[in-house]
Formats: structure tokens, C-alpha cells, sequence
């Protein structure tokens, strides 16, 4: 299938389509209903065929460019069908399973993850270490039956709903660094995890605390070998960074333009919106040449902290100047335009911590694209 | 061109940029002809590069436009407006040309051409903030001339793309002199390139260097992605160039060193056919009259 057939049978499906896609009202705006909307669109995208481009057969996918996917993630977002960031879950994991688990493991779960039957989650920060994570402290001890898993994660987006964990743990020594890392992928009903969510400032229950006690996990739930976990969390990164960053670039789109249409004839300026819309731009610009260089099999790298430097200053100079057009509904509306206005305002600067904090995205470029050798 | 074509024709015109050899002569009008995208990006890319300056935007901006060939005068700084304005057969010409002249400069009005003799106009050699960039103001008015048809919205679209890759070039000129300094200057005993602060900086230059290049480039699929490519390249240059200007220091707010001439080059050519804050506005203007945003990049 190619991108322009796909594009063009696609958007039909979806405008045949969108009275059942709909948000259903009856569910509420919160994240419940998110989830609930997530699982329902996914499961018709698969069922439809649409969500499977894009994957691998041996994952239950149809084959062809990735760039399927990034186009599917736009229009659903563009449409406003899905919540961007809870969608971000499979571009982001999926990819680190069809690379690091064991075949038959992958066949079995990714399907299900694409199908909306499940969620997962992402267990890399611990109180102790966020954007140090190679001091990561939570352990797995090698056991007869498999790892035996101890510890603590935190910040673990949308754990109260995951099915499954991909886990970083320490195998290695307390002081093995990078070195002593394995992941592990976890079922979350496992006996011995308590899970707590936590409420963030933007109004939701976005992520919680993860507590492992005597965790059993199986060997074969290993992804990649034993020692090799700083390996799949680096090549998952740039994943966060591409097809997923692509869909947060059409949420943005979308919300500027929701912010067009809303907002009194006088409060907006030219020059501010202007450059928003500049900024907007050259981000989508970036996100797409990656989106390419993905399609054509190149292996993403550090470069693509350039996109989440991007889109974490374009997110957050989009939401200022919504706070300042819609002031009244940011601080004092009520109502569930101003719920939303404000919940996103406040959740978009979190773009400037989460997935690596801006700071350790100019490190990362300063190092390893730059080449200026060592810190001092 | 594939890509061992595009190398060898990029290195044939760096040749050419830096010595000062006649694009003729290393085929890029023909290239200009077969495959407009590669000549435009990679010349402009490698003028701002070297800081070099041809009348290759009079080509550019020619061939999208349908004017003849010659020297064209560019709208005057700041503006994307047809240099030429018709009233009762009186030629009103305000505007600039790039480069050295010839008896004759061809002007557009908004849907037109006029040839006018330079000897009938007011002529100012530009020094200013970039004399090696080699500006000429031209003014005047002429009667009797009668225009030809020609499209000079396509023009400026060509010329802000073309500008919007000068920019480019200039900017990463800019960031690798920053970075070669950082990575020989030693202070408190270590390169400064070891430093946070100094190291965000360059991080900081290199995330708009590449936003611009890809704002560039993507601008290749659309004419109306132009203006905000070349309002992209304009910020990202200015940007670039207040880093670079910190991590060189001293030794940067000298002649002797060329950073300046980078910053001189990109202050002007933000200027032309457009600043990066009059585009900027101007696309805020559009949208709000519209209440639409420009249409997206498709994937
Ligand atoms: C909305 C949201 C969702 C999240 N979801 C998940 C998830 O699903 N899974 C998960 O594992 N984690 C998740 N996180 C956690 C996130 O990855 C961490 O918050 C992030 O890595 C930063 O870690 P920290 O909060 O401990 O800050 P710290 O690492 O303590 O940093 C504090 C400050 O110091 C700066 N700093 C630290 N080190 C350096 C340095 N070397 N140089 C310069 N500055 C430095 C940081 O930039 C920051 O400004 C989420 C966070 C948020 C906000």
C-alpha cells in the first residue's frame, strides 16, 4: 500500500466512520474515558486493517512504510478521535518488542497492544534516578523459575490501566552503570505489584508509583540478553521521538487551529501567532524528514533530540499563547472547554521534562552530535 | 540527479563558490534548468557557506517568475513587493540588484515586467552592514515603458527559498566556527567546550540550524510554504548567530576573525524579500483573516 492510496482510502473510511469513532459523551472527559476511547478506535482501526500497516506479518501487521503509521496517528489525531499522548504508548513500545523480545513473544502480545486490548507501560524513572538512569537501583535477582524483581518505579505513565510493563531493572552490580541493566517485559497482574496512581498538576491520574516485591518474571520475558537493557531503552528513545512525535505535531496543528476558530476577533496578535505558526513549521519539517529517514530503514540515533527540543519549545510557546487569548478559560472557566484549555496548557509543560528532560537533550547533542567531547 | 551525481556536482560548485569561477561554466544554469530543487538548495547552501555572493538569485527568481534573463532588480529591504509600479504610463522603480550591473535591469510590477536603461536610473552602491555582498539601490522613474506579462508571486516564492538555504549555510558556518573555537579555547585549564553552558549554546545553535534546513527543504513541496521557511531561516540565523557570538568571545568581536562577516551576511539577507518578523506577521495577519492555518506539511 502506498502512502497517497492509503491517505485517500483511509480518511473515507474514517469520514464513513465518524459517528461510531465518536467520542461517546456518556463516557465523561476524563482519563477513563480516554482509555476508553483509545481501546474502541484501535480495536476498529484493526479490525478494519488500517492499525496492522506499517508492522511486520510476524506481528499480525499487513507490512509496508512506517510512514503508514505515522500518517494513521495523524489523521486520528487531526480528527481529534485519540489523546495523542496515551496513543504514544504503542509507537513507542511496540517497535522495542518487534526488536528485543523472542519471536514468539512479540507475535503473541504486539497484536494485542495494536488491537486495543491492552495497554502498557514503561518503567524506567525510580525516585532515585530520573534523568540519571543508568543508577537505576530497582533489582531482578536471577531465580530457578526466572528474575525475582525488587523495588520501586515511579512517574510510570497510565500504570493503573497497563496489562504489561517493559521493566528496566539492574542485574549487575549496585555500581554496573549502564552495564548491569536488563529489561524485562511484565505482566502487570503479576503477584507482588501494588501500583499507586498519582494525580499531576494538570487534573489527571497521568502515572503512578510502581512497587515490586518478589516479582516473578520469566526468563523468556527477558527483551534482548541479560546486561543489555541500556540497549533497548536507547533504541526505544528515538522512537518516542519520530512516528509518535509526527502525531503530536498533527495534536498541535489540530489545537492551534481549535484556538483559530474559538477565539474574539482581539486577542490574538499577528506577530505572537505568527510565530507560533513559524515554530510549528519548522517542527513538522523536522518530524517528517525523520519520519522519512525511518521509512528508508535508517537507524535513528541521537539526532533526533533535535525533534524533542523542538517539540518541546513549539508545545510549550503554543500553549503561552493560548493562555494568554483564552485568559478567562484557562484560570476561571469552568466548563469543559475550559477544562480542557487549562488541562493542556498545564500538561505542556511537562514537554520540557518527560522522555529526557530538555537539559539532557542538549547534552546528548552537545556529546554525541556536536562531538564537543567530555563535560567538565 | 542520484546521489553520486549530487555529490560531485556539489563539489564542482564549492570549487567554484570559493574561487570564484562562473557558475556557467560548472553547468548550474543547466542544472538549474533539469533539476531545480538540487542547483537552488546547494549553491545557496554553499554561498552562505563560504560567504561568497554571485547574481545567481536574479536566475532563480527569473526562471520562476517568466522574465527574461539579465540583471533583475530585487525588491527594495524588508519587502516582498514588485520593485516596479505602473501609474499613467509612468514607471515608478524602487528596489535593489545583487551583484555588479548591466546596461540594462529588468523590474517587475505585480503582473508584469518593464526593461529599463540603468543610465535612466538612480543608482547607490550599498555599503551598510555587509559591503561585500555587493548591493546596489536602485531608484527612479521612467516613462513609456510597457510591460510584458509575468508572474511575480512565483518569483518571490523562489527567491525566499533560495534565500531561506543562504541562511542555512550562513548559519552553519556560524555554528562551526563556534564549535572549533570551543573545542580549541582553554580556560580554567580544560576547552570551554567543556563547559555547560558553552555546550548548550552550540546544542542550542545546532537545533536551529537543522529546523531551518528542514524548514527549507519541506518548503520544495508547496510555493506557499516559502515565506515561512524563509521566516524559519531568518530566526534560526539569528539565533545561531547570537550563540556563535558568545562562545567566540573576544576574539569574535574582532575583524580578524570572520565571524562578523557570517553575521553581517545574515542580518541582510534576513532583510531581503522579507525580514523573518514582517513574514512573521504577515503569516499571523493571514491566518487571523482567514481563521485557518496555513495548510500542513502532508507526510
Ligand atoms: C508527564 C510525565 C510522564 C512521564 N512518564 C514516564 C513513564 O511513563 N515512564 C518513566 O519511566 N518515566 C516517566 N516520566 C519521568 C521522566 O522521564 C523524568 O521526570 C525525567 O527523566 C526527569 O527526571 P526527574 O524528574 O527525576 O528530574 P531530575 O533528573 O532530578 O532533574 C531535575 C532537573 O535537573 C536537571 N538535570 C539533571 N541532570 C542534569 C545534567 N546532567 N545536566 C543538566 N541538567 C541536569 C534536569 O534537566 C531537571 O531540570 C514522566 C514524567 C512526566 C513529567
Amino acid at each position: 500500500m502506498q502512502l497517497d492510496a492509503f491517505r485517500r482510502e483511509l480518511d473515507g473510511w474514517l469520514d464513513e466512520h465518524a459517528a461510531e469513532l465518536a467520542r461517546d459523551a456518556s463516557d465523561g472527559d476524563g482519563l477513563d474515558a480516554d482509555m476508553a476511547q483509545l481501546a474502541k478506535v484501535k480495536q476498529m482501526t484493526f479490525d478494519a486493517g488500517w492499525m496492522r500497516w506499517g508492522w511486520p506479518q510476524r506481528v499480525g501487521g499487513l507490512g509496508g512504510s512506517p510512514l503508514l503509521r505515522g500518517y494513521l496517528g495523524e489523521a486520528l489525531t487531526a480528527r481529534d478521535l485519540v489523546e495523542p499522548g496515551t496513543y504514544s504508548m504503542t509507537e513507542v513500545l511496540a517497535p522495542t518488542m518487534i526488536d528485543y523480545a523472542r519471536p514468539e513473544l512479540a507475535a503473541e502480545m504486539v497484536p494485542r497492544l495494536l488491537r486495543g486490548e491492552e495497554m502498557w507501560c514503561q518503567g524506567f524513572s525510580e525516585p532515585g534516578t530520573g534523568s540519571n538512569l543508568a543508577a537505576l537501583s530497582c533489582r531482578a535477582v536471577r531465580a530457578d523459575d526466572g528474575w525475582r524483581v525488587t523495588g520501586q518505579k515511579v512517574w510510570t505513565s497510565f500504570a493503573q490501566f497497563a496489562q504489561r510493563c517493559v521493566l528496566l531493572a539492574r542485574t549487575g552490580a549496585p555500581d554496573s552503570a549502564h552495564r548491569g541493566i536488563t529489561a524485562l517485559f511484565v505482566d502487570m497482574d503479576a503477584p507482588g505489584i501494588t501500583v499507586r496512581p498519582i494525580e499531576t498538576m494538570h487534573g489527571r491520574l497521568e502515572f503512578c508509583e510502581v512497587f515490586f516485591d518478589d516479582v516473578l518474571v520469566p526468563v523468556e520475558r527477558m527483551l534482548g540478553e541479560e546486561g543489555q537493557g541500556w540497549s533497548v531503552a536507547m533504541d526505544l528513545l528515538p522512537y518516542e521521538r519520530s512516528t509518535s512525535l509526527w502525531h503530536r505535531g498533527a495534536f498541535l496543528q489540530q489545537r492551534l487551529q481549535h484556538l483559530l476558530t474559538d477565539v474574539a476577533d482581539d486577542s490574538l496578535s499577528a506577530a505572537e501567532l505568527g510565530d507560533v505558526v513559524v515554530q510549528l513549521f519548522a517542527l513538522r519539517a523536522r518530524s517528517r524528514a525523520t519520519q522519512h529517514r525511518l521509512a528508508a530503514g535508517e537507524r535513528l540515533g541521537p539526532e533526533t533530540s533535535v525533534d524533542k527540543v523542538l517539540l518541546a519549545t513549539t508545545e510549550q510557546s503554543l500553549f503561552d499563547l493560548v493562555a494568554s487569548a483564552v485568559a478567562d478559560d484557562v484560570l476561571t472557566g469552568d466548563d469543559a472547554a475550559g477544562a480542557r484549555w487549562r488541562s493542556d496548557y498545564l500538561y505542556s509543560r511537562a514537554a520540557t521534562i518527560y522522555g529526557g528532560s530538555a537539559e539532557i537533550q542538549r547534552n546528548v547533542l552537545a556529546r554525541r552530535v556536536l562531538d564537543l567531547g567530555p563535560e567538565s | 540527479m542520484d546521489a553520486a551525481d549530487c555529490e560531485l556536482f556539489t563539489e564542482a560548485l564549492r570549487k567554484a563558490v570559493q574561487h570564484g569561477v562562473s557558475l556557467d561554466d560548472v553547468g548550474w544554469y543547466d542544472a538549474l534548468a533539469d533539476d531545480r530543487e538540487v542547483a537552488v538548495a546547494t549553491l545557496f547552501e554553499l554561498q552562505g557557506e563560504h560567504n561568497a555572493t554571485s547574481t545567481a538569485l536574479d536566475a532563480v527568481v527569473a526562471d520562476a517568475a517568466g522574465l527574461p534573463s539579465g540583471r533583475i532588480l530585487l525588491p527594495a529591504l524588508d519587502s516582498a513587493h514588485a520593485p516596479a509600479t505602473i501609474t499613467g504610463g509612468r514607471v515608478r522603480v524602487r528596489g535593489i540588484c545583487r551583484g555588479g550591473l548591466d546596461s540594462t535591469v529588468i523590474a517587475a510590477t505585480n503582473d508584469g515586467y518593464v526593461s529599463l536603461q540603468v543610465s535612466d536610473l538612480q543608482l547607490r552602491p550599498v555599503g551598510g552592514m555587509d559591503p561585500r555582498l555587493e548591493l546596489v539601490a536602485i531608484t527612479g522613474a521612467v516613462h513609456g515603458a510597457v510591460p510584458e506579462p509575468a508572474g511575480w508571486t512565483a518569483g518571490v516564492a523562489a527567491g525566499q527559498l533560495a534565500l531561506a538555504h543562504e541562511l542555512v549555510g550562513t548559519s552553519r558556518a556560524m555554528l562551526r566556527l563556534a564549535r572549533e573555537h570551543a573545542l580549541d579555547r582553554e580556560q580554567f585549564g580544560r576547552p570551554i567546550a567543556s563547559f555547560q553552558a558553552v555546550r548548550h549554546k552550540l546544542a542550542e545553535a545546532h537545533v536551529a540550524v537543522e529546523s531551518a534546513k528542514s524548514a527549507a527543504d519541506a518548503a520544495w513541496h508547496d510555493p506557499a510554504f516559502a515565506a515561512v521557511a524563509k521566516a524559519v531561516a531568518g530566526r534560526s540565523a539569528r539565533t545561531v548567530a547570537r550563540h556563535a557570538q558568545q562562545v567566540l568571545a573576544g576574539i569574535g568581536f574582532t575583524t580578524e576573525h570572520p565571524l562578523h562577516r557570517y553575521i553581517r551576511r545574515a542580518l541582510v539577507l534576513d532583510g531581503l524579500f522579507g525580514s523573518s518578523r514582517t513574514l512573521t506577521s504577515e503569516i499571523g495577519a493571514q491566518a487571523l483573516r482567514t481563521r485557518h492555518l496555513p495548510r500542513p506539511i502532508p507526510l
